[in-house]
């Protein structure tokens, strides 16, 4: 067993690496539920104005009406320090006087000098009030401009500028009543990357350590049977990953506030077979014997690629469909798929599922069986060393 | 009458076009400390990678302990220690785990392991630095960490390809006499190096080899004996003229002169008067000379003598090599 404790001895000197994954994970899980729950309806934003009216008519009453249906209208004594004190304790944002021969102005289609303002700074807020009061003399002048009186002018206006536009808000919350919880349903969608990417940049530089030219060909020296030496490094690999996914999973009993039940489950048997398409990835990949450079650049590249374009940092359902297409061919998108049958994000389908788990574990295989076929062209070289040695 | 320890007979090992080792053959017996010299791709890892089934080979024998040695040959293999040029340890691991590791694959009683990875500690002087990584020692220190992970487990047959390269004189000194304890605690050594005087200061038995095979073998004694030169004369000298050059050159014995200026350089082939000879020469004509000095041969002038002078790196050379490299790497490692 020398070579499957030094695996793990290796290993110890990437345990920082595993923390900081772990540490980053349940993070990440934690701020994206509690943003996501704050963030489930849009409201328009409403500004203090106070309006002094120093016109008095029924047009500028029209006025501080559709003002006020908007915002919040404050009375203010009007005086020049009162307001500059208002305004610089932000009790109001904007002061607005309507001035003296408003309506007749208007009624004359001179939409210039009809207001004067006060307001502490350019906010997005006060620029968007006074672009709103202008389009305001705007639409009146152009009704009256069409043959309208200035009553009906006025009353036309307000009612097509107070019309809403239609916000919808999309929530990643499971009120359609899926089997995940809002935080384990962020916990299984994020798993896709920390299991690829931990996998990868753990286990690959572990099974290179082992392999390196120097370290392996004293080890070919020694009385080690190879056999025995690829069996125990690919027992330690997999009892490493299998660990991992078990602290994982604690993490995700954790989050869930109990332990996985029923349909639940599912999303655990999910996350099983996700782990061992990246176990062996990650052997297939060390197979070829890169430098750390090139794992930490392909490791990038497999991991926040497939998360992007399978709908892990992404919701699928904002993704194009041509992208959709390309994402079929990675088992994320099968995983992501299952994960959101279970947290109610896409209508429930039992064998869209099972079709779902049998892509992925057709991944593994395919993986696997690409991983054996290396490894047996690797191994091709002792057999030509033992051809060698009959023909001797 | 001793064991002989490793038998290669009539080896032969081909790189495509290139024959790499050309029906060679060795003995070497044990107890002995066996230097394996020539130039660089003259077959010498190549022999030694045959010899450890790392590499298979065309035509020959190889006998290790009596027994013939195959890729599974496990038990042979648990009675070797290999010590190569290049530091090949665990940087993850610190000098303590790296030295149990390599002795474990030999040593499963964790009793009698940590006995003999103690005792390689303490055999290469490692004591203060048992929970140092790789990265963190010296170059001299990184080289005696290497020793001790090939001798951890006692090995009956120490296999050194050059481990003294790029160590400075202070280690590899310490380096050698340790391979001499090694020697004188009953294992047989086989030590490749470049450093002729090391070769000469610790082996036993030579064989120097090139182009594959093996082009002379013997002590030291004997390999001297069998070249041309047995003495150098060396003169300092102004104004030596052709004719004068020409008369020394003339003298029974003397096969070569080299005049650069100040240094008249003769080298004679057997006879006793050499020197008392050249300087009649130079008092019959009048010449003065300052430092006068004689050198028997060393190792170097045998291996210059029999291998050539020719540079061995040029681009030819490279050239050729290129397939065997290339070919070593694929075949050597699993």
């Amino acid at each position: 067993m020398q070579v499957f404790n030094a695996f793990f001895k290796v290993l110890r000197s990437k345990l920082g690496i595993v923390l900081i994954y772990m540490i980053v994970f349940v993070a990440l899980v934690v701020v994206m539920t509690f943003t996501d729950t704050a963030s489930g309806m849009f409201e328009q934003e409403r500004l203090s104005i106070c309006v002094f009216d120093e016109d008095c008519t029924p047009e500028s009453a029209a006025l501080r009406e559709f003002i006020g249906k908007r915002n919040d209208l404050r009375e203010l004594e009007n005086d020049n320090d009162t307001i500059i004190d208002a305004l610089y304790y932000g009790r109001v944002d904007y002061v607005l006087t309507i001035g003296k021969g408003y309506s007749a102005k208007l009624a004359a289609g001179d939409t210039d000098g009809l207001f004067e303002s006060k307001r502490m700074h350019d906010s997005y807020s006060t620029v968007y009030m006074g672009q709103t009061l202008n389009e305001y003399a705007s639409t009146v002048s152009a009704y009256i401009a069409a043959g309208n009186d200035i009553s009906a002018a006025v009353s036309k206006a307000g009612d097509a500028m107070l019309k809403d536009a239609e916000v919808t808000t999309i929530s990643f919350d499971n009120s359609s009543g899926g089997a995940l919880s809002l935080r384990s349903s962020f916990f299984f969608r994020f798993l896709v990357y920390v299991l690829i990417s931990l996998t990868m940049s753990t286990l690959c530089p572990v099974l290179l350590a082992m392999n390196r030219k120097d370290v392996r060909y004293r080890t070919d020296c020694s009385g080690i049977r190879p056999n025995s030496y690829t069996l125990q490094l690919f027992a330690g690999s997999i009892i490493y990953i299998f660990l991992t996914w078990i602290v994982l999973m604690a993490v995700g009993v954790f989050m869930n506030g109990g332990m996985f039940e029923g349909m639940q489950l599912i999303a655990v048997l999910n996350s099983f077979i996700f782990m061992v398409f990246s176990a062996l990835l990650t052997i297939l990949l060390s197979s070829f014997s890169p430098s750390i450079n090139v794992i930490n650049i392909i490791t990038q590249v497999i991991s926040i690629g497939m998360c992007f374009t399978c709908g892990v940092f992404v919701e699928q359902s904002f993704l194009g469909e041509s992208v959709l297409a390309a994402a079929r061919f990675m088992p994320a998108y099968w995983y992501m798929r299952v994960n959101r049958m279970l947290d109610g994000s896409e209508t429930y389908d039992g064998s869209l599922i099972t079709q779902a788990l049998l892509i992925e574990t057709a991944f593994v295989i395919a993986v696997g069986a690409v991983t054996i076929l290396i490894r047996r062209i690797k191994l091709s070289d002792t057999s030509a060393l033992i051809a060698g040695r009959v023909r001797a | 009458m001793k064991n002989t320890v490793v038998k290669i007979d009539n080896l032969v090992k081909r790189y495509g076009e290139l024959v790499a080792l050309d029906h060679f053959s060795l003995e070497i017996s044990e107890g002995e400390i066996f230097g394996l010299l020539g130039p660089n791709g003259s077959g010498k890892t190549t022999t030694i990678n045959c010899l450890l089934s790392l590499l298979s080979f065309d035509k020959g024998n190889i006998e290790i302990f009596g027994k013939k040695m195959a890729p599974t040959s496990y038990d042979i293999k648990k009675d070797i220690g290999v010590i190569m040029q290049n530091v090949a340890v665990f940087d993850e691991l610190t000098v303590y785990e790296n030295i149990d590791y390599f002795c474990g694959l030999y040593i499963s009683d964790k009793e009698l392991r940590k006995q003999y990875v103690d005792e390689a500690v303490s055999f290469v002087g490692l004591e203060d630095f048992l929970k140092f990584r790789p990265k963190k020692l010296s170059g001299g220190l990184l080289r005696r960490l290497n020793i001790a992970c090939g001798i951890a487990h006692k090995p009956k047959l120490i296999i050194l390809d050059e481990p003294t390269v790029a160590v400075d004189p202070q280690s590899r000194n310490r380096i050698l006499e340790g391979i001499e304890e090694l020697n004188r605690n009953g294992a047989t050594v086989i030590y490749t190096s470049h450093y002729m005087e090391e070769v000469e200061q610790i082996c036993t038995r030579i064989a120097i080899m090139d182009k594959g095979r093996k082009i002379a073998e013997g002590t030291k004694d004997e390999l001297k004996s069998m070249i041309r030169n047995t003495e150098t004369v060396n003169i300092e000298l102004i104004g030596l003229t052709d004719d004068i050059k020409a008369k020394i050159a003339e003298l029974p014995h003397v096969y070569s002169t080299e005049y650069d200026g100040t240094k008249l350089t003769v080298c004679c082939s057997g006879g006793k008067h050499n020197l008392i000879r050249i300087l009649g020469v130079l008092q019959e004509n009048d010449l003065g000379f300052g430092r006068v000095y004689s050198e028997l041969p060393t190792l170097n002038d045998v291996f210059l003598e029999i291998t050539g002078k020719a540079l061995r790196d040029d681009a030819d050379s490279a050239k050729k090599a290129a397939p065997h490299e290339k070919a070593n790497k694929k075949e050597n490692f699993r």
